[in-house]
């Protein structure tokens, strides 16, 4: 594997490809920084641009703003205890007592090296399994695909929400709407209401800039007052020990970020469960490891920090195992990266190891540089990007906006790709405030064609129903997808249940 | 919030329905000679829709019966926010259709800006200012990509 990857080293650090990398994990490192921003939110908005740039750089670019943005949320979960996205919630938890007790720039120190090294970790495991995966995906037929596909669905349903039946319905709305356009045997159109626009289907950029970016702006620009009022509430410190990561901070949390970047690359490779359950995950587990209690939260952890910061960093670069090697997106980056891969005409699956292996080999070179520049980045940026989180939401938000009608128009054919975005943030809006998963109607969205042509295929190759057990794996795929919703089902139940008690005390 | 799942449920129920009896059959073809319909897929959908839908239903109307607390999901500034993103979206594009580009997505920046609630002068013309002009060189001279 080191041979292959030295192979593409040079394309990999080609200079135009090296600098849009760098401005990629600026960029994301600075939207995350931004409150109230995240990842899909940064990926999102640019894909648009990628459409101009070679296949590698294109991908290095989006990696590198989803790398920057999951680093760089944490600067304003400490600084204005306002997590850029739900990941970063722990990372508040623990990180804001310390800014308000004038340890903003240790949390924040420890919180980048945290990321960095999670990221790297699961960025390794990425370029160890995916491959080996893919090689087994290849011999999967219509009929196990259909059984994964439809296993995914209801695993991502069951996680990514509180809720399993809102979830299945997310995720059914996702394929139900993926079945606009031209229909793919007959070539007949398809609820495409005679609009000639939809006759390709809905186009994913405008869907996702929708979902993801404009939504989370109309919800934020609602919550402007909090955001700005937070900023004030920040002390500082001269002490040097209160700026810097000292030996013994180092021995504190060595074992956090171990433990957290495991804990994110497992729960990065299994479709939909996200970087909120792998920080969430890993803060508990250092937590309880503590034996501190609430303590944990009042007075602020650095190790919570680390763990928080780890894990959701690992969770990036992992998620994109199941995309490289069987072609299901694990999660809403994923996702989006399909629509940057479809732009530039290559199909994510186990064929991209057959058919574009040096495209892969220089995207997974990018990502270990892009993983060494976040770190530059972080640290020699940290006074500026601790400034900027200070900027008024006044003047941050409406700038979003233009760039998503920017990213629709180009994205979407015109006006009548803002016309998608609009719809699509409406729902994206109900969706976030009624807790029906945005993750799981995206993926829904996402794999609704190729769910759709497998399941054709397995129609055709399976009539009657003693035939499916020449398909074991299919059937051990359906059988788990079933006990998935069962299982699920009570998980949840269970939660709701604790949370409902712990509300009441 | 089981109250907001009660109308999430029965909206969702309502949507199944028109989408299985009304938009299926007149928005689909047979499929002629096509060895599966074109509508199989949609109608798998809409029928789980409308059965998951009215399992949320029944959900939320039992937690409600129990007496189960109804809190407000969305604040009145989240609703006001909506609107006036959609808005001033809207207006955007119609200005961008029937008046020019560059005042559609100045006025838009602008509007926003001042909705929430930023009145430095500099401010107001700088940003939207810097944003034409930065987009003009990146689509227009950088890009090639002329919008509009």
């Amino acid at each position: 594997m080191l041979d292959e990857l030295y192979s593409v080293a040079g394309s990999a650090f080609a200079v135009g490809n090296i600098a849009w990398i760098l401005f990629g994990v600026t960029l994301g490192y600075l939207v995350g920084a931004l409150p109230g921003l995240g990842k899909g939110t940064a990926t999102a908005v640019a894909i648009p641009l990628t459409f101009y740039l070679e296949p590698l750089s294109a991908i290095a670019f989006l990696v590198g703003i989803s790398k920057g943005s999951t680093a760089g949320s944490a600067v304003s979960a400490i600084l204005l205890n306002t997590p850029g996205e739900p990941s970063s919630t722990p990372t508040a938890m623990a990180g804001y007592p310390l800014a308000r007790a004038g340890k903003a720039q240790k949390a924040l120190k420890m919180g980048l090296f945290a990321s960095v090294l999670g990221d790297l970790f699961s960025t390794v495991v990425l370029i160890l399994v995916a491959q080996e995966l893919a090689e087994y995906a290849l011999g999967i037929g219509p009929v196990e695909l259909t059984a994964i596909l439809a296993f995914s669905m209801v695993f991502i349903a069951g996680l990514s929400g509180r809720s399993m039946i809102k979830g299945l319905i997310a995720g059914l709305f996702g394929i139900l709407i993926s079945c606009m356009g031209l229909e793919i045997e007959t070539g007949s159109p398809r609820l495409t209401f005679g609009l000639i626009e939809l006759y390709d289907g809905l186009p994913l950029i405008p869907v996702a800039i929708g979902m993801l970016a404009l939504s989370e702006m109309m919800i934020q620009i609602g919550q402007r007052q909090r955001l700005a009022d937070e900023a004030d509430l920040l002390k500082g410190s001269s002490k040097r020990e209160d700026q810097i990561v000292t030996l013994a901070d180092w021995k504190n949390c060595i074992r956090p970020i171990v433990r957290g970047s495991l804990i994110g690359t497992v729960v990065g490779i299994l479709p939909g469960l996200g970087a909120s359950v792998g920080s969430f995950l890993s803060y508990g587990a250092e937590r309880r490891a503590s034996g501190r209690g609430a303590d944990f939260e009042e007075s602020g952890a650095i190790e919570g920090v680390a763990a928080a910061e780890s894990a959701d960093n690992a969770v990036v670069p992992a998620s994109l195992v199941p995309l490289f090697a069987i072609g299901i997106p694990g999660s809403v980056i994923a996702a989006i990266l399909i629509g940057a891969f479809t732009i530039q005409g290559i199909t994510p699956g186990p064929l991209l190891f057959l058919e574009n292996k040096d495209l892969i080999l220089g995207v997974y070179v990018s990502m270990l540089a892009a993983s060494v520049m976040l770190l530059f980045i972080g640290y020699f940026g940290q006074n500026m990007f601790a400034r900027i989180v200070r900027i008024s939401p006044a003047l941050i938000m409406p700038i979003v906006v233009f760039l998503c009608c920017i990213g629709a128009y180009l994205q979407g054919g015109g006006t009548f790709g803002i016309g998608v975005m609009i719809v699509f943030g409406i729902i994206g809006f109900f969706s976030k405030k009624y807790d029906f998963s945005f993750v799981t109607f995206l993926i829904g969205f996402v794999i609704g064609p190729s769910f759709e042509l497998s399941l054709r295929q397995s129609l055709g190759l399976v009539t009657d129903l003693p035939e499916l057990l020449d398909h074991p794996v299919a059937i051990v795929f359906a059988v788990l997808a079933v006990v998935g919703v069962w299982r699920l089902t009570v998980l949840q139940r269970k939660q709701m249940a604790e949370m409902a008690k712990a509300e009441t005390n | 919030m089981p109250k907001s799942d009660l109308y999430a449920g029965i909206g969702l129920m309502a949507f199944g329905l028109i989408t299985l009896f009304v938009l299926i059959p007149t928005q689909t073809s047979d499929g002629g000679d096509a060895s599966i319909s074109p509508a199989l897929l949609p109608q798998i959908c809409a029928v789980c829709i409308t059965g998951l839908a009215v399992l949320l239903t029944l959900q939320a109307a039992g937690k409600l019966k129990r007496g189960k607390a109804a809190g407000q999901a969305v604040p009145k500034a989240e609703w006001i926010s909506s609107v006036a993103v959609i808005v001033a979206v809207g207006v955007a594009v119609l200005q961008f259709k029937y008046v020019n580009p560059a005042v559609a997505a100045g006025l838009l920046i602008l509007g926003l800006m001042l909705f929430m609630g930023e009145r430095r002068i500099y401010f107001l013309i700088g940003i939207p200012a810097f944003l034409l002009i930065g987009a003009w060189l990146l689509f227009y001279e950088v890009l090639g990509t002329a919008i509009g």
